[in-house]
């Protein structure tokens, strides 16, 4: 609707401008439609991140507006401020020209706002009808009763509208996940909201599916709804995108139209940030002998034939987008999740699926969530840095505290752990210095030659620490171990693997190392480009 | 023949009157194999008298286990109400004996239990606090205060009034049966045609999703344990009713009876899965059960333990059967 209007259309300030030097433009409009909604200088910042910096935004009625960055770019943190589940700390948020004060996910409702979040807020045992009206119940004579009558013409109208082909009156527990999505979607329409944000829609939907979605948003774009969209998926976003904005470590990095840029330069984008002061590797070791390997390794958790190898003395790196299947892998070798296909081997023996086999062959595995997966958090560092190895330590089960206490002082020597006493709570350590323990309670059992997962290691701890935790990771290769490190940290994957399997929907898209290695390469795998 | 009932139940659009026994596995079973079988070899079982028997002893079980349900919905857990009952027979006794009426002595009664109610309510929801030793602490104080009360032994005495009320019948049906078939019939339109039945459900499916709808989630959380305790202030008449005096212990065990019947019943503890009716069927599966294994001579203890081992056979039957079909 809006492109046909000529120059009351959206409009770049110029195509020339627009063109290979993309550095902070914003993709100006002529004055005539004003915005719906705009964001003026939006910051959030939580603790000592910074999570959106001085965001101004433009968004306008019946356009598809694609939101791209990252992992951590501040995507979600500006949905959920769009969303008010977060209060920004400065800046403004107009509607109408009005300014908008989100109290809370109600107000944001009211104020016409819907979003739909990647977990869809639906409830599995009510029928599709009873969720489109949840909260919202048309009254039948007295105050808590149920007009089922309107409920069904409500729901009729607002399914309609989405194409929804299911039994409005079967439970959402029965749907797909593609139609559990029309049927929230559903519901954001009968609350008549304006602006609909969605948080990644087709990640998990099938082909079909997503291009029933994107004839639904095409629809609804004629209606006047502006639709705030999130993807990976490239070609996706040049199919629908009416405008797109990048942002990059909470910062909008430009606005542009999809004809005046090209996938490189999005990707370009997403990720150019300056390298300087990242941790550089001392030496890089001569790969030896294969520790890992796994042929076609499928899982319950959605892997699909990954095929990876890792050597003694290396780094490997697992790169790619939240829910690429980079944790999931690390499960399913560890004997997490189920296998569902395919092999896993060490030293070239199969590892059956089991972690207490696991740790038993050597295998670390550092989980990405320290405080849920990695800490005792009440309990002290010295019970924290013994607890995989006490089987090695006290081999015939009677556990003596001398003892514990010597292995737990060598080890916050060897890592310079800082803390009081081995009897100080994990909990009251800093974030670097509990992420020591994560690793060093992997250390007491020795071996020569093990396999060391990883995941995330240096998220949410200081720059010195962070140094730190890298240089003893790469000691740890020194002495021959085999490491896999998961990391969202683009400039550390490429400054400190050897070689990176980048990964996305659970298999395995490219492998990098040497030259190739780098950022954008690591992007261009990462996202959707075909299909 | 099954398909049938569920076409039929389709067209008529009635979802939650639907009696697919498939649902209510465990108490469809229960009832399918044992009432034949205590048919032949239990001497009486099915003589008029002893099903009288079955129904009025269901009955009381029955206002315990549909707020129970309620709970469960929740993804919660009320081991209160078998206390609970019992405090409050001993209270309606006590009042009874010092001459109020039947009605104010009850209303009294329901108010002590809807104060414990709200106490395990308000601990559950606005302190998220776990409901299993919210409930059992609840539990304890209301035992202990019915005993106290009571001073161990039974209130007797009651005055005439209770037993007329007793012996009143309707078209040939005990007062206490129309009661619990009016109560099934107050909690099923609580449930399935209120916004607050809608909410219950919402509670244990998806409180996000609630939440983010504007409505209060604690509120309708705590009103569910309120209203539990407030039902089993009005078992307390019925108790009262069917034994003419307030036993300090009698319900002792009953939040196992009512839990199991819900459980039979098809109602799952997790995401709000649930279905009322099946409730009533799970009352009847352990009421028969109950009365059977007394007629053949089994004593109390082993009652328990086959209600217990069934229990975990229905679940981990369901279990069996949801991994089969994920």
């Amino acid at each position: 609707m809006l492109e046909e209007s000529g120059s009351e259309g959206p409009v770049g300030i110029g195509s020339g401008v627009a063109g290979p030097d993309i550095g902070v433009l914003s993709a100006a409009r002529a004055d005539t439609p004003r915005p719906m909604m705009v964001l003026n200088g939006v910051s959030k910042s939580f603790g000592q991140m910074q999570a959106l910096s001085q965001v101004d935004l433009e968004i306008y009625a019946g356009e598809v507006h694609v939101l791209l960055g990252e992992n951590g770019a501040g995507k979600s943190t500006l949905i959920k401020t769009l969303a008010g589940i977060y209060a920004p700390d400065a800046g403004e948020i107009l509607l109408d020209g009005n300014r908008l004060a989100l109290g809370g996910p109600s107000d944001a409702r009211r104020a016409g706002i819907s979003v739909i979040h990647q977990e869809l807020a639906l409830v599995p045992h009510l029928t599709v009808e009873e969720n489109i009206v949840l909260g919202r119940e048309p009254r039948f004579l007295i105050p808590g009763s149920i007009d089922r009558r309107v409920q069904r013409e409500t729901a009729r109208r607002a399914l309609e509208l989405v194409g929804f082909d299911g039994d409005p009156r079967g439970k959402v527990a029965n749907l797909t996940t593609a139609r559990q999505q029309l049927v929230e979607i559903a519901k954001a329409l009968a609350h008549r909201s304006r602006i609909l944000v969605m948080d990644e829609p087709t990640a998990s939907i099938s082909e079909r599916d997503a291009t029933n979605l994107h004839a639904i948003i095409g629809d609804l774009k004629r209606r006047g709804v502006a639709i705030v969209f999130i993807s990976h998926r490239m070609r996706e976003v040049f199919e629908l995108a009416d405008r797109v904005t990048v942002l990059r470590d909470g910062r909008k990095i430009l606005t542009t139209l999809p004809d005046a840029t090209t996938p490189e330069l999005l990707i370009k984008a997403m990720v150019g940030r300056s390298v300087g002061s990242f941790y550089q590797r001392l030496e890089r070791f001569v790969a030896g002998e294969v520790i890992l390997e796994t042929r076609a390794l499928c899982s319950a958790a959605g892997l699909v034939d990954m095929n990876i190898v890792v050597r003694s003395g290396e780094i490997v790196g697992l790169a790619g987008l939240v829910g690429s299947g980079r944790t999931e892998f690390a499960r399913a070798v560890f004997g997490l999740d189920r296998r569902t296909g395919g092999d896993v081997l060490l030293h070239q023996l199969p590892l059956p699926s089991d972690p207490v086999r696991a740790v038993r062959s050597g295998i670390a595995f550092v989980p990405e969530s320290r405080k849920e997966h990695g800490l005792a958090l009440t309990k002290s560092v010295c019970d924290n840095l013994t607890l995989p190895a006490l089987w090695k330590i006290f081999p015939h089960g009677f556990r003596s505290r001398r003892r514990a206490a010597g292995v737990a002082r060598g080890l916050i020597e060897r890592l310079r752990i800082a803390t009081r006493s081995t009897r100080q709570p994990v909990r009251t350590l800093s974030g670097g210095n509990q992420q020591k323990v994560v690793i060093g309670k992997w250390l007491p059992i020795e071996g020569n030659r093990r396999l060391i997962i990883i995941d995330e290691p240096t998220r949410g701890i200081d720059v010195g620490a962070k140094a730190e935790i890298l240089k003893l990771i790469e000691g740890l290769a020194a002495e021959g171990c085999g490491i896999l490190m998961i990391s969202s940290e683009l400039p550390e994957v490429v400054g400190f693997c050897d070689r990176v399997y980048v990964l996305q929907s659970g298999t395995v898209r490219g492998e990098l190392s040497g030259a190739h290695l780098t950022e954008e390469a690591i992007m261009k795998l990462a996202v959707h480009h075909d299909s | 023949m099954i398909a049938d009932v569920a076409r039929i139940s389709r067209l008529r659009g009635n979802r939650s009157l639907n009696l697919l026994p498939s649902k209510a596995l465990g108490a469809s079973v229960v009832l399918i194999i044992l009432v034949p079988l205590f048919g032949v070899f239990a001497g009486g079982f099915l003589s008029p008298h002893n099903l009288v028997n079955i129904a009025l002893q269901s009955s009381i079980l029955l206002l315990i286990a549909l707020p129970m349900t309620l709970v469960i919905l929740t993804e919660g857990l009320d081991l209160s109400s078998g206390a609970l009952l019992s405090l409050c027979g001993v209270v309606l006794a006590l009042l009874l004996v010092a001459g109020y009426s039947i009605p104010a002595a009850t209303l009294a009664a329901m108010a002590v239990g809807l104060l414990f109610g709200i106490l395990n309510g308000f601990c559950v929801a606005n302190l998220g606090m776990p409901p299993f030793v919210v409930t059992l602490g609840t539990l304890g104080m209301a035992q202990g205060l019915a005993l106290a009360l009571a001073d161990g032994n039974a209130v007797s005495g009651l005055g005439p009034e209770i037993e007329a009320f007793s012996a009143f019948r309707f078209f040939g049906l005990p007062v206490l049966v129309l009661i619990a078939i009016a109560a099934y019939g107050i909690f099923h339109l609580v449930l399935y045609r209120t916004t607050f039945g809608r909410y219950v459900i919402a509670v244990g499916g998806n409180a996000e999703a609630l939440r983010l709808s504007g409505v209060s989630v604690r509120l309708v959380h705590g009103a569910v344990y309120a209203i539990s305790g407030a039902t089993a202030g009005f078992a307390a008449l019925c108790m009262i009713a069917r034994t003419n005096a307030g036993h300090p212990t009698i319900a002792l065990g009953m939040e196992f009876d009512a839990i199991a019947a819900v459980v039979l019943g098809g109602t799952s503890f997790e995401r709000g899965n649930g279905w009322l009716f099946g409730t009533v069927l799970g009352v009847l599966a352990i009421g028969v059960l109950r009365n059977g294994l007394n007629l053949i001579g089994v004593d109390t203890s082993l009652q328990l333990v086959a209600i217990g081992a069934l229990v975990i056979a229905v679940l981990l039957v369901e279990r069996l059967a949801s991994e089969r079909s994920a």
